[in-house]
């Protein structure tokens, strides 16, 4: 089977890049390995968010001082502001509305209460501009009776730490007493599931506005299934209604996904949900073909193709007893040899593992043997040269390499 | 010896590369209806480790699972998680009294057969108020189900009077197992088949011995006759793949998905020496275009707007992409690809009374899908989704084949391949 | 009782130790009528007791070499599986001989077993695939022998339950500065309550030195000095079981000789090294640990090579040096009894010391009878015939099934045998589960933090598994934070909690991680550090380890 590009990972850099060539009227393909990362997105993305422990204010000056093993710093400094607003408005395009500044991170108020630079957070989502001025004084922090993914403890003492007021306020309706006959699925998708009709969004609205009547703002957790269903419960409630994430997996990040991959396919796009690309077939200094577990001896012929498989959580690289490679080509990666060296001692000490990756010439080509393969890209969480835990920079390099690597495929042309 | 160890863990079904992530339990369409079903990672890896402790552990509610394979599909790691639950179900004896109920609904040859000899009287019968009412509360089956008619004349019956005779003819020649549905109640699909391939160029013939695939038959956990007829399949496959070669083609995604992937995991029948040579016939005839080894030609009037459904057996196969890449071959065609949701009939399950309502939430979500996509039919390559979208949309649904046949220029497709 | 009240009594006997000994030791005498205290410096469990094989040994393992301690073995095998039936698991063991070991050996164990009253018959290496298909193929003899496996955690606190039954008072994170010392006699202990930095003084009458390898410096504090012998053992737990039965090498004890399956998981251990007793608190597992024992491991399970590490881990032996064995191996681990009366001239303290964990209601008699010999106390001893509390005639077993309970039911059951029946199931919210790797529920979290000394996370992970799946804490670790600091009326200290679990979670798996262990940490650090923020809320430079 033939298309323009072959893009081998699901998430969020290989459906940018993917929606990207399709919108340019290119056959592409996207084989993805299950459901991605992006699950554990919480609403928000982030360009740069913590250099050396410190928070970043402006991530496009901090990001031209980043040193040269940096993705940022191989798409050059002075294209990031340009690729960041490319990104913006691609999200929207896909129906994710979200709001930001390249040159300004905003806090997002993480599960647990703790307070984190962000570049875009979802308009729908609680956060805030400056901790030096709180946007309001007095929140209703509404709890779901028996749903454990919200710790509400921690999240009312972080947000009492930035300055607020906060009533945390427990209610239950019908439909949530019934999910929770489960022992084990009530989870932030599940209630998504349940809260959709309006009965059931006006029963949720009933006991805000019954219990929040003294709040500024209302939080409420990110249980909502899609954007109508938010615009309905807001508009139920009378006072100011914001989300606030849980833990995963996100509704929010589900959503965004979901999103993504429906724009991909309106767009002519081939989504190859489930599949995974086992190997390739090199010749040269080119990728010829790929082929992936459940298409068999049918490979996918390409132009062009893009390596966005993830880090290791998505096998995008393995470490075995031995080592860490590349599983798909062997390509060249970027890892310590010793396996003492991956890690270190305390759990929250950066990890040598995270820097881990592909190796990338400047245009961000894969090298094998240390040449570059001319026609394959790697975008996103399997590129090295940084840590993206730490640094709070992993979208923004998935969206803008994702950008990068289309633009430069496109050129090719 | 270090250097080999700890390459990959493979346990059986990959259960212990499950990072706990939770992801399949947001996809699971039975958990997103019923608290009684614990969940796919609670059923599969977490509860399989209690299993291999002690099989005290096991959970009558794992019967709930759809074995859909959404959860294996959605899984970033690679766990095998309907499997581990169907294997669990199997372990722990699931199944070996089944009722009157589930091995008539099991048995979709045997009530096939029966039905089609009497198929006005079957259709009617089985149609009528006070055989929907004795189905409904002694044999459990619902009395919402309408039941897909039974054609008077078998395809079989069919094939053998009006196209045998001209199959030996043609240049090339495949096999086609053409399963119950096509057998009993839909003889058109099969005849489609015929009349695609025999306009390539390529003669279609019957299988020695075929028997119905047994999807049915797992799903109701009568493992024992599963297998039984599973080795009939598997002999006849081999015979005409390794005699004849001939490859087998299908017309259903389950069937096809049973054959190639549960006989051996499922019911430890090993057809990995044939599983290449099993296909659904539009990732036979896509390669053939794709190799520009033949050609369709399509009708120049044709204007329909389409959306097509992937069964959750068709997504766990990986191979909607030929289906639809087919569909957008024909000109007039406009193709909508819907977002894969379950369309909640999953085989017989959605048939049994307690089942009901959970099959019709289940598929609610797939079902306002279609509606907001404005179109004039369904196409999916699976029977029993068919039913159920019918049943609940009112919209026509087609197997992409008969589309095709049905856009398809006959005479010029034949002079295009040289016939 | 209120804190300060329980340091104003005058107690019988001071136990030190909350080791499986320790615990042993106070419940023997709390049945006794003795008015007892038993500190611990960390947690419950924290030392040998918590770092072992979970294996309840026959006895075989040391016939050839230690026909005494083979038979004290034996005879407490017996007796645990009556008391303490809800700890156990009557797996049965295989001593199997590979070929590239000497099958003449194999008449040595079972002659020696013999004499030492355990059933040791020899089967067909065929007989033994069949009936524990992990092991080895390629074997050429097995005995079977009645090993089994036992949870120490459990058993720990069923001893710690039934001594405060009995009028004990247990304090848990109490360490031991120092010993009132007046006139040549131990009159009590010096504490600093480590949760509030608080110094008292309690008196006892005889205080008993249980502390395990870190009784030489107990032992010191009084002015006696004892040579410890520490031999210290590195172990691996493998994601689930691959082995229903104990699969020991039939040859002199040697490196990663034995297979337990331990609840959910299985563990190979264990090597075995002198070290300087100056660190026996370290207890990193090295790469050449993992090395030997995965080297070892796969030749009595073949599977061992491609299953899932989840952890690693390391304790230390508290043996009593009595040669220059380098191997540590050969020498007893008899028990040993030191009245420091007789031995020292130091009058009320008396060592419990050497042994095995299989042996510890022995030490706890042995050392209970040398008390009542001090004080006059004339009572006997029934700890071997009065059950464990959880473990009583007619208690309800995980492995009944013709009862429906729900997993998180069935799982406690296994953990707490019939005290389950004081967990909470009468609603959606106390049945819900926190850890559904290990099917623990709201109610049982409820029941160890109210009534099983949890102060924080890794308390209740050893009271009751949270935690200890294959994911070593995802998901349900944050849960249990936030349910905590609300049952604590503490939610400040959740973050703080979360940390030191996760902490302590990777102090396990770093030794061992690649493949998908690896995967799984850099998930738990996408949640806790990308999502939540975690690290930018908890300061953890220059923190001493969680016990």
């Amino acid at each position: 089977m033939r298309m323009d590009t072959v893009i081998m990972g699901g998430g969020l850099s290989a459906l940018t890049c993917g929606i990207a060539l399709a919108k340019r009227g290119q056959r592409v393909a996207i084989v993805a390995s299950g459901q991605s990362t992006l699950l554990f997105n919480g609403g928000s993305m982030e360009l740069l968010g913590c250099v050396d422990g410190k928070a970043v204010t402006s991530p496009l000056e901090a990001i031209a001082a980043l040193p040269a093993e940096h993705p940022y710093s191989k798409l050059g400094a002075d294209r990031i502001s340009e690729l960041a607003s490319e990104a913006h408005s691609l999200l929207t395009d896909a129906g994710i509305v979200m709001e930001g500044k390249a040159d300004a991170n905003h806090w997002r108020i993480t599960p647990i209460g703790v307070a984190k630079p962000a570049w875009l957070t979802l308009s729908s989502h609680f956060s805030i501009d400056s901790l030096g001025e709180l946007p309001c004084k007095r929140l209703a922090l509404m709890c779901i009776r028996g749903f454990f993914d919200q710790p509400n403890g921690m999240l009312a003492e972080g947000l009492k730490g930035l300055g607020f007021e906060v009533d945390k306020l427990e209610f239950t309706t019908d439909e949530i007493t019934a999910l929770r006959r489960s022992p084990s699925e009530m989870r932030a998708n599940s209630l998504a599931k349940r809260l959709v009709s309006n009965a059931s969004l006006q029963r949720v609205a009933d006991e805000i506005n019954r219990l929040a009547a003294d709040a500024d703002m209302v939080l409420f957790p990110s249980v909502l299934a899609d954007e109508d269903v938010i615009q309905t419960l807001k508009s139920m409630v009378k006072k100011p209604l914001r989300l606030v994430a849980t833990l995963p997996p996100a509704v929010s990040g589900n959503r965004m996904q979901a999103l993504l991959r429906h724009y991909f396919r309106m767009l002519g796009g081939n989504y190859l949900m489930g599949d995974t690309v086992v190997s390739g077939t090199l010749e040269g200094d080119r990728l010829t073909s790929v082929t992936t577990a459940k298409l068999g001896d049918m490979p996918l012929r390409a132009d062009n193709f893009v390596l966005a498989t993830g880090s290791f959580v998505s096998k995008g690289l393995v470490a075995d007893y031995g080592r860490v490679y590349e599983p798909i080509l062997d390509l060249d990666v970027d890892a310590d040899a010793d396996r003492e060296q991956w890690t270190r001692f305390g759990v929250l000490e950066p990890q040598a593992y995270s820097r881990y990756g592909v190796k990338t010439d400047a245009g961000l080509h894969c090298l094998k043997q240390g040449k570059p393969i001319q026609n394959l890209r790697a975008i996103g969480s399997v590129l090295s040269g940084h840590d993206a835990i730490k640094m709070g920079d992993g979208t923004g390099v998935s969206l803008l390499t994702a950008l990068a690597a289309a633009q430069s495929i496109l050129a090719t042309k | 010896m270090a250097d080999k160890m700890q390459i990959c863990n493979i346990s059986e079904n990959n259960f212990e590369q499950c990072t706990k992530c939770s992801i399949c339990t947001t996809v699971c369409p039975v958990a997103a209806v019923t608290t009684d079903y614990p969940g796919p990672k609670q059923a599969g890896p977490d509860g399989e480790r209690y299993r291999l402790k002690d099989p005290a552990y096991y959970d009558k509610m794992l019967k709930l699972c759809l074995n859909c394979k959404r959860c294996e599909v959605a899984c970033p790691s690679g766990v095998h998680i309907a499997d581990i639950i169907q294997s669990a179900r199997m372990k722990a004896g699931e199944g070996k009294r089944a009722s009157l109920r589930d091995t008539m609904l099991a048995n979709t040859d045997l009530l096939g057969m029966v039905a089609n000899k009497v198929a006005p009287l079957a259709n009617a019968t089985l149609g009528l108020a006070p055989t929907k009412l004795v189905m409904h509360s002694v044999m459990a089956i619902d009395k919402h189900r309408t039941f897909p008619a039974y054609s008077r004349t078998k395809f079989e019956t069919w094939f053998k009077r009006h196209a045998q005779s001209r199959q030996d003819a043609y240049p090339k020649h495949v096999s086609y197992f053409h399963g119950c549905y096509v057998n009993y109640n839909f003889p058109k699909l099969g005849q489609d088949l015929v009349k695609l391939m025999n306009a390539m160029g390529y003669g279609v013939h019957l299988l020695d011995k075929e028997q119905c695939c047994g999807v049915a038959l797992i799903a109701n956990g009568l493992y024992k006759q599963a297998k039984r007829q599973g080795r009939v399949n598997a002999a006849s496959i081999r015979q005409t793949v390794n005699t004849d070669h001939r490859t087998v083609l299908t017309t259903s995604s389950s069937c096809t998905f049973n054959l190639r992937d549960e006989y051996p995991a499922i019911l430890g029948i090993d057809t990995r020496d044939v599983r290449d040579n099993i296909m659904l016939a539009t990732r036979f005839i896509y390669r053939l275009i794709d190799e520009e080894k033949v050609k369709l030609v399509f009708k120049k009037d044709y204007q329909r707007r389409i959306a097509y459904h992937t069964a959750c057996h068709m997504q766990r196969m990986g191979w909607q992409l030929y289906s639809i890449e087919l569909l957008r071959m024909i000109p007039g065609l406009d193709l909508q690809e819907l977002e894969q949701e379950c369309c909640g009939i999953s085989g017989t399950y959605g048939f049994k009374k307690e089942n009901y309502e959970r099959s019709q939430a289940i598929g609610s979500v797939l079902f306002k899908h279609i509606a907001d996509a404005q179109v004039e039919a369904v196409a999916t390559d699976c029977e029993t989704c068919k039913w159920q979208i019918e049943m609940s949309t009112g919209l026509p649904v087609e197997n992409p084949i008969s589309i095709l046949a049905d856009a398809l220029d006959v005479e010029a497709t034949r002079q295009a391949n040289g016939l | 009782m209120v804190t300060n009240e329980v340091y104003n009594i005058e107690y019988d006997v001071i136990v030190i130790g909350g080791g499986v000994t320790g615990a042993g030791t106070a419940r023997d005498c709390a049945l006794r009528g003795l008015k007892v205290l038993l500190v611990e410096r960390n947690d419950y469990s924290t030392g040998a007791t918590g770092r072992n094989h979970g294996l309840m040994h026959s006895g075989a393992r040391y016939a050839v070499t230690d026909g005494e301690s083979a038979s004290e073995c034996i005879s407490e095998n017996m007796i645990l599986r009556r008391i303490a039936r809800h700890c156990v698991e009557e797996t049965d063991g295989l001593f199997i001989t590979l070929p590239e070991d000497d099958l003449t050996y194999q008449r040595t164990f079972v002659d020696a077993c013999q004499r030492a009253g355990i059933r040791a018959d020899i089967i067909d290496p065929a007989e033994a695939i069949a009936i524990e298909p992990s092991v080895n193929p390629e074997l050429i003899g097995a005995v079977r022998v009645p090993d089994a496996s036992i949870d120490p955690f459990r058993l720990t606190v069923a001893n710690l339950l039934d001594a405060r039954l009995h009028g004990a008072e247990t304090l848990n994170y109490h360490e031991v500065e120092g010993m009132i010392v007046n006139q040549g006699r131990v009159e009590g202990v010096k504490l600093l309550n480590k949760r509030n930095g608080e110094h008292v003084e309690v008196r006892g009458r005889v205080v008993v030195n249980a502390a395990g390898i870190w009784g030489q410096r107990i032992a010191q504090m009084a002015g006696v000095n004892i040579s410890m012998f520490p031999a210290r053992g590195a172990l691996l737990i493998f994601g689930h079981r691959v082995n229903k039965m104990v699969v020991n090498r039939c040859r002199k004890p040697a490196n990663a000789d034995i297979l337990v399956p331990d609840d959910t998981v299985c563990v190979i251990g264990t090597t075995s090294d002198r070290i300087p007793i100056e660190t026996v608190d370290d207890m990193r597992v090295t790469r050449e640990e993992v090395d030997v024992l995965l080297n070892e491991g796969i030749k009595l399970a073949p599977s061992l090579a491609t299953t899932r590490v989840i952890r690693a881990y390391a304790g230390v032996r508290p043996l009593v040096a009595s040669d220059d064995d380098p191997s540590g191996r050969s020498i007893s681990r008899g028990i040993v009894c030191l009245d420091h009366a007789k031995r020292d001239g130091v009058e009320g303290f008396i060592t419990i010391t050497g042994g095995k964990m299989m042996t510890y209601r022995l030490m706890g008699e042995i050392v209970t009878d040398a008390v009542c010999a001090k004080l006059g106390n004339t009572a006997p001893c029934v700890t071997a015939s009065q059950p464990l509390p959880g473990s009583e005639e007619g208690a309800p077993s995980q492995h009944d099934t013709t009862k429906r309970y729900s997993f998180g039911q069935r799982a406690a059951i296994g953990r707490h045998g019939s005290l389950a029946a004081r967990i909470e199931t009468d609603n959606d919210i106390d049945n819900a589960l926190v850890c559904e790797c290990e099917g623990v529920t709201v109610g049982e979290i409820k029941y160890a933090v109210h009534q099983l000394h949890v102060h924080n996370l890794v308390n209740l992970r050893r009271r009751t598994r949270v935690g200890m799946g294959t994911c070593q804490g995802k998901l349900c670790s944050c849960r249990a934070a936030s349910l905590m600091g609300e049952m604590n009326h503490d939610v400040k200290r959740a973050q703080e909690d979360l940390a030191d679990f996760l902490d302590e979670r990777w102090k396990g798996m770093r030794p061992v991680a690649w493949g998908d262990t690896l995967r799984e940490a850099q998930l738990t650090a996408a949640i806790y550090e990308g999502l939540c923020g975690l690290d930018k809320a908890v300061d953890m430079t220059g923190k001493e380890e969680v016990q």
